[in-house]
């Protein structure tokens, strides 16, 4: 089946401890897997402080996966978010229409370089405004 | 009809500096929701989205800004307005 290029940020629960953030994970991107997705890369980050309160919580942990699947799988994994009582707010974005393993996995090669660059740049300017 | 023109040659000389669309100046630089602390750059205090005319973005770059940062705010990275803010 054909696959799409998609990009799913989910935050989970402060109170989790750090297995528990990794098994919520590893049962997401199963779900992927078995749907003949293919995961580029995760990216969880650390305990973040949220911009507003979320179920009466005001922070979080935030991650973020890069994959290809097809369609249905996103239905799937949606109803699992939805089900999920660990998981506080999702969003599935698509990236692309056409997903290209080989592609996808070079602009995260080189994206370390790339988001270095971009925060130096914002940290610049912040300073010039001030 | 030459005295406003020149009047408003003057304005432009002492007041008006021309803007740049930063997204344009720098290619590497995307508005990208995964990025709270560069897309605060173009919000007022309150949350709200700084127009163009204030910010210099162009038409292109500051409508993929305003998807990025309505995005920002559906997952808690920045607030819809400051009443609802943890400080």
């Amino acid at each position: 089946m054909k696959l799409h290029h998609y990009e799913t940020m989910f935050l989970l629960h402060p109170d989790l401890s750090s297995e528990d953030r990794e098994s919520a994970i590893e049962k997401f991107s199963n779900i992927i897997k078995d749907g003949s997705g293919e995961i580029v890369n995760i990216d969880p980050w650390p305990l973040r402080k949220l911009a507003y309160k979320v179920q009466k919580q005001t922070q979080g942990y935030y991650v973020v996966m890069d994959f290809g699947a097809p369609g249905d799988v996103i239905q799937e994994l949606t109803r699992n978010f939805r089900l999920d009582e660990q998981v506080m707010k999702f969003m599935t974005t698509k990236l692309d229409d056409e997903f290209d393993a080989a592609e996808a996995a070079k602009k995260y090669a080189s994206n370390n370089d790339a988001e270095a660059q971009t925060e130096s740049d914002s940290a610049e300017s912040e300073g010039k405004e001030e | 009809m030459q005295r406003p023109q020149q009047n408003r040659y003057k304005r432009r000389r002492i007041y008006v500096r021309r803007k740049v669309c930063r997204f344009c100046a720098d290619k590497t630089l995307v508005a990208d929701y995964k990025q709270p602390e560069l897309l605060k750059n173009f919000i007022t205090e309150r949350g709200k989205i700084l127009p163009r005319r204030v910010t210099g973005t162009c038409a292109k770059h500051q409508r993929s800004l305003t998807n990025a940062i309505k995005k920002a705010r559906i997952m808690a990275l920045l607030p819809f307005t400051s009443g609802h803010a943890i400080e």
